[in-house]
C-alpha cells in the first residue's frame, strides 16, 4: 500500500464504471475520470518548521454524449448520491446546448484497452515524518552554506511528496488505472550586498526519491545562483545575441508546443496557423515527443480519452510533423487524435548545428546576454508577439562580465524560432521538457541607455 | 443581507445537513485540533458549485457543472503551521482530519484528551453582496441567448472579426469558519464572470482583443448596455492591435489609463505590503514604515468593503471583517495587510486580509480591492503633457519580485503619444520598474478613478484569487518600455 493514498484502485474503478453505467441508463454514451491524490509537505526555515501539511483530495469528472450533444460535470465526492447528481447535471447540460457533430467519444478501435504503460510510480518513503526529516536535512545544509558567506541568508527548504491514482472508464468498455508518484525538493537562498537583495532557488523533481538531486548540490546551486546575481545592473538598449539557459529555454519550448495544440489551432489562437508540413523553425532543429519514458515526468500510457500517444517527431529539420490533438480538436481540424487530450508528453529539443557544453555555448555567444530568469511578460497567442522582463548575465568574449537586471527582450516567436543558431549540450530536464541552452543571434534588448 | 445568521443558516443547509454535521461535532473537532497546544486553531468549511457555458464558433455547444466541498484544518503554534484538508466532512472524517494535523507535530501528538470548544461567538451581517445562488438557476436559456448575442454583435462590428469565443461562469460558494476561540461565522459569496476573446484578421495579420465582466451577482447584474460595452471593448482592442506597430524601447514617460492599469499599484506596492513578507524581512519595503516611498499625491488603499466587488468580503477566510487599510498616504508608507498568523507574530491585528483559494489551501495575507485614490488632474491634460511616450489602457497581468521590488506588466492595448496626441496603436510591450523608484516618478494623478471590470485575479504561492485593482489616469515620468522597435 502506498503511504499517502486512502482509496484503492478498485474503489476508483468502481466509481468510474458506476458513473458510466448511470449515464447509459439514461441513453447516453459517457466517459468518467476519477482521480485521487495524497500529499505530504513540509517547509523548514532557520531550523524551524514553517508549515507541515498532510492532505488528500479526490474528484470524479463525467462527460456524457447524447443526441449529438455533450455535457460535463464533476464532483469531489465518490458516493452514489454525488455521482447520481453529476450524471443528472451532465445530462441537463446536454439537453441545453446546441449539437456539435465533433463532440463524441473517440472510435473504440483507437482506445488502448491493453498494452504497455510506462512506469509512473516509484516506491519511496513519503510519510509526513519522512518529509519533515528531508526538509530539515535540506534546511541544515542550506544554513551551513549560507553561514560560510556573509552575503547569504537561507530561505525556506521544502520537501513535497505526492501520490496519485487515476481511473478512466468509457461506454466502450475501456477501464484502466494509473498510479503515479512525485517527489520534489527545493531550497531558497537570499543574497545581499550594498546593491540590495536578491533571491534564487534550486529544485529537483522526480517520480522517486532516489533520483532526486542531492541536498548538498541543491543548496550549493541555489547559493551559487543567488551569489552570481549580486551586483546586477542594466545594459543599454541594443540588438544583440541572446543565450537562454535550459530553464528559460524550456519556457520557450512550452510556448511553441502551446501554439501546436489542437485547441489553439482550431480556435485560430495560434501564431503558427496551419503549420503541418511547414518549416517554422531553423532547419537544424528537431523536437521529439516520447510518452513512454519510464518514470518520465510527463509520461503516460493513454490520455483522458483512453488513446495512447506515440514516440514521434513534432519538428523534423524545422518542419512541423505533428500537432497535439484530442479526438475533439482533431475532428475540428479534420485529423485524427494523437493521444494528446491532456497536452504534450515528454519533449526533447535537439539541434544538428555545431554546439557544446555551457562554457562552449558562452564562447559561441561571444558578446551578448545570457537569460537565466523570466521575471514576467507575455506571448500573444494570436500574433506571436513576445515580450519579457528578464534577468541574467552580460557576456564579453565568452566570459561572464556582470549580472544583468532591469532589461527586456522583445520579438516574435516565429522570428525567434527561425533565428535559433544552436541548442547546447548542457541538457537539463525541466518538468516535461529536455533541452540545452538556446542561442539566438539577434534580438532586441531594452534597457537604460 | 448576507453574513451573520443568514449565512450560518445557508452553511447549515449546504454543509451540515448532507454530512450529518452539527455545532457540537465541530466543537469536538476543534478541541481535538487545538488540544496539542496551539496559538490559533481553525476549521474552514467550504461548499461550492460552478456552472459554465462556452460559446465557440457561433454556437453554445459546451457546458460544465462542478461541485465540491471540504474542510481545511489548521493550527499555528509559535509560528509553526500544521495543516490538513479533506473532501470528507462527515463527523468521523472531521475528527480524523483534526487528528492528522496533530500528528504533524514533531514526534506526533495524539494522546491527550481534549475538551470540545463551545462555539458562541458570531459575526454581524453585511450588505456587500446578496446571499444569492446563481448556480441554482438550471435553465440556461437566458445565458445562452446572451452568449449568442455577444457573438452576433462582435461579428457585426467589423468584417475583420473572424472568431469570437465567450464564456459565462456562475459560482456559488458558502464558507464557514470555526475557531478555537469559539467563533462560528459564515459567508455566501455569489460570483458571475462573463468573458470573451475575439480574433481579427486582415492581410495575413492576426490580432486579439479581450474583455470581461465580473460581479457578485446573478443574471440581473448584467444589463444589455454593460454587455454591449464589453463587446465594443474587445473588438476595438483587436482592431487596434491589427494596426499596431512595434512598441519603442527605452526609458520614457508613460500615461496609464483608468481602471485595470491600477495593477501597477497591486504589483509595485501591494504585494510588498503583505504582512508575511515583512515578518520574514523579505520585502523591499521592510523597515520603511512611516517613510516617504512615493511622490506626494500618491495614496494607495486596500478596501475589502466595497459593495459588489469581487475583491470584497463580508468576512475574510479567518472570520475577520475586512478593513479599509491606507497603505500609502500622500506618499508616506502607512499600512500593512495582515492575516491572523502574521499579525499575531508581529504584535499587530488582522486587517481582514486572510484569504485562501479554497479549503485545500492555507490562508495568507492577500489583497482585496486595491487602488490609487483620485487626484486633481484632468485626464486629457495628462496625455497632453507627454512630448513622446506611451499611453497604455489595458494590461495582460503583471508580476513582482518581492525581494527586489522589481515589477513588470505587459500591455495589450497601448498607443504611441507624440506632442500630446495619440499617434498609432502599439504592439504589446513589457513595462518594467522597481516599486519604490516608479512611485517617486508619479507626477500627475487624474480625477477619473475607476476600478477594473471585475476580471482581475492575483496569484501568490500557487493560490489564485479574485481581486479588484483600480486607479485614475496617471503620468509616470520615467519607466522602461520594452518593445520590439530598435
Amino acid at each position: 500500500m502506498t503511504a499517502l493514498l486512502t482509496h484503492d484502485e478498485a474503489a476508483l474503478r468502481d466509481a468510474a464504471q458506476w458513473a458510466v453505467e448511470q449515464a447509459a441508463k439514461r441513453g447516453a454514451r459517457a466517459r468518467a475520470s476519477v482521480r485521487h491524490e495524497g500529499i505530504a509537505k513540509t517547509a523548514v526555515r532557520d531550523g524551524e518548521i514553517e508549515m507541515a501539511e498532510r492532505s488528500g483530495s479526490q474528484s470524479l469528472g463525467l462527460t456524457v454524449f447524447h443526441n449529438g450533444r455533450r455535457g460535463s460535470a464533476s464532483t469531489a465526492g465518490f458516493d452514489r448520491a454525488a455521482i447520481d447528481r453529476v450524471v443528472e447535471e451532465a445530462m441537463l447540460i446536454a439537453a441545453h446546448v446546441q449539437p456539435d457533430p465533433d463532440a463524441d467519444l473517440p472510435p473504440a478501435d483507437r482506445l488502448t484497452f491493453a498494452g504497455p504503460a510506462p512506469l509512473l510510480y516509484g516506491d519511496s518513503p513519503r510519510s509526513a515524518q519522512a518529509m519533515l526529516e528531508a526538509a530539515r536535512a535540506l534546511d541544515r545544509i542550506t544554513a551551513e552554506i549560507a553561514a560560510s558567506d556573509s552575503r547569504l541568508r537561507a530561505g525556506e527548504s521544502v520537501a513535497l511528496a505526492t501520490e496519485g491514482l487515476w481511473a478512466l472508464a468509457t461506454s466502450d468498455g475501456f477501464c484502466r488505472t494509473a498510479l503515479r508518484s512525485n517527489d520534489a525538493r527545493w531550497t531558497v537562498m537570499l543574497a545581499q550586498d550594498d546593491g540590495g537583495s536578491i533571491s534564487d532557488f534550486c529544485q529537483s523533481q522526480e517520480r522517486r526519491i532516489e533520483a532526486l538531486i542531492a541536498p548538498e548540490t541543491l543548496a550549493r546551486d541555489a547559493a551559487a545562483r543567488a551569489r552570481r546575481a549580486l551586483g546586477a545592473r542594466a545594459v543599454g538598449s541594443r540588438r544583440c545575441a541572446v543565450l537562454f539557459d535550459p530553464r528559460t529555454a524550456a519556457t520557450l519550448i512550452d510556448i511553441v508546443a502551446g501554439a501546436l495544440n489542437g485547441a489553439s489551432q482550431y480556435r485560430r489562437m495560434s501564431f503558427l496557423p496551419d503549420p503541418v508540413g511547414r518549416c517554422v523553425a531553423a532547419a537544424h532543429l528537431d523536437l521529439r515527443e516520447d510518452p513512454f519514458e519510464p518514470l518520465g515526468l510527463a509520461s503516460g500510457g493513454f490520455d483522458s480519452e483512453g488513446i495512447a500517444g506515440s514516440s514521434r517527431a513534432i519538428l523534423r529539420s524545422g518542419v512541423v510533423e505533428g500537432l497535439f490533438l484530442s479526438s475533439f480538436s482533431g475532428r475540428k481540424l479534420g485529423m485524427a487524435s494523437t493521444g494528446n487530450a491532456d497536452g504534450y508528453y515528454n519533449l526533447a529539443l535537439t539541434s544538428t548545428a555545431e554546439s557544446g557544453d555551457w562554457a562552449a555555448m558562452l564562447r559561441m555567444l561571444g558578446s551578448g546576454l545570457v537569460v537565466t530568469h523570466f521575471h514576467g511578460g507575455k506571448t500573444d497567442p494570436a500574433s506571436g508577439n513576445w515580450t519579457q522582463a528578464v534577468r541574467g548575465f552580460w557576456v564579453e568574449g565568452g566570459e561572464i562580465v556582470h549580472a544583468v537586471t532591469d532589461v527586456t527582450l522583445a520579438g516574435t516567436v516565429p522570428a525567434m524560432l527561425a533565428a535559433i543558431r544552436t541548442v547546447g549540450r548542457d541538457v537539463a530536464r525541466i518538468g516535461a521538457i529536455r533541452t540545452g541552452s538556446i542561442l539566438i543571434d539577434d534580438m532586441q534588448l531594452g534597457g537604460r541607455a | 443581507m448576507n453574513g451573520g445568521d443568514i449565512a450560518l443558516d445557508r452553511a447549515r443547509a449546504r454543509l451540515f445537513e448532507p454530512a450529518g454535521l452539527d455545532e457540537a461535532a465541530i466543537g469536538r473537532a476543534l478541541g481535538e485540533l487545538a488540544g496539542g497546544g496551539a496559538d490559533l486553531a481553525d476549521l474552514y468549511f467550504e461548499a461550492s458549485s460552478t456552472r459554465s457555458w462556452q460559446l465557440e464558433g457561433g454556437r453554445v455547444s459546451q457546458g460544465m457543472f462542478a461541485m465540491r466541498q471540504g474542510v481545511g484544518a489548521r493550527t499555528v503554534h509559535r509560528g509553526e503551521v500544521r495543516f490538513a484538508h479533506s473532501a470528507d466532512i462527515r463527523p468521523g472524517a472531521l475528527l480524523d482530519t483534526a487528528r492528522a494535523v496533530r500528528t504533524l507535530a514533531p514526534g506526533g501528538d495524539v494522546q491527550r484528551h481534549s475538551p470540545g470548544v463551545a462555539l458562541s461567538r458570531r459575526t454581524a451581517g453585511h450588505t456587500l453582496y446578496p446571499a444569492l445562488d446563481p448556480v441554482a438557476v438550471t435553465d440556461a436559456t437566458a445565458w445562452i441567448a446572451i452568449l449568442e448575442r455577444i457573438d452576433e454583435r462582435a461579428r457585426g462590428q467589423d468584417h475583420r472579426i473572424v472568431r469570437v469565443d465567450a464564456n459565462v461562469r456562475l459560482t456559488d460558494t458558502t464558507v464557514l469558519v470555526a475557531d478555537a476561540d469559539g467563533l462560528l461565522a459564515g459567508d455566501v459569496r455569489p460570483m458571475t464572470i462573463l468573458s470573451m476573446i475575439v480574433i481579427a484578421e486582415q492581410g495575413g495579420r492576426r490580432a486579439r482583443g479581450q474583455a470581461g465582466l465580473g460581479r457578485r451577482a446573478g443574471l440581473d447584474g448584467f444589463d444589455a448596455a454593460a454587455i454591449d460595452a464589453m463587446v465594443a471593448t474587445a473588438t476595438r482592442m483587436a482592431l487596434n492591435n491589427l494596426e499596431a506597430i512595434p512598441a519603442p524601447v527605452g526609458e520614457m514617460p508613460i500615461v496609464l489609463g483608468p481602471g485595470y492599469p491600477g495593477v501597477l499599484f497591486h504589483e509595485a506596492v501591494g504585494h510588498g505590503l503583505e504582512g508575511d513578507h515583512h515578518r520574514k524581512h523579505l520585502s523591499a519595503f521592510d523597515g520603511k514604515m512611516g517613510e516617504r516611498i512615493a511622490a506626494p499625491g500618491v495614496t494607495v488603499i486596500d478596501d475589502g468593503g466595497i459593495p459588489g466587488r469581487l475583491g470584497s468580503l463580508g468576512i475574510d477566510d479567518e472570520g475577520t471583517a475586512p478593513d479599509r487599510t491606507v497603505l500609502v498616504d500622500d506618499g508616506v508608507l502607512t499600512g500593512l495587510m495582515q492575516d491572523r498568523l502574521n499579525a499575531g507574530l508581529m504584535n499587530a491585528r488582522s486587517t481582514g486580509n486572510g484569504r485562501r483559494q479554497s479549503y485545500a489551501h492555507l490562508p495568507l495575507p492577500r489583497m482585496t480591492n486595491t487602488f490609487l485614490a483620485n487626484g486633481q488632474a484632468d485626464p486629457t491634460d495628462i496625455i497632453a503633457s507627454i512630448d513622446r511616450g506611451i499611453y497604455a489602457t489595458e494590461f495582460d497581468g503583471g508580476q513582482v519580485d518581492i525581494v527586489t521590488g522589481r515589477f513588470n506588466f505587459t500591455t495589450i492595448e497601448a498607443w504611441l503619444v507624440e506632442k500630446g496626441r495619440l499617434v498609432v496603436p502599439l504592439r504589446g510591450a513589457t513595462l518594467i520598474g522597481v516599486g519604490h523608484e516608479a512611485l517617486r516618478h508619479v507626477s500627475m494623478v487624474g480625477n477619473d478613478l475607476a476600478l477594473d471590470s471585475g476580471m482581475a485575479t492575483c496569484g501568490k504561492q500557487g493560490q489564485s484569487l479574485h481581486v479588484s485593482v483600480g486607479q485614475p489616469t496617471l503620468r509616470i515620468d520615467r519607466m522602461m518600455v520594452g518593445g520590439q522597435a530598435s
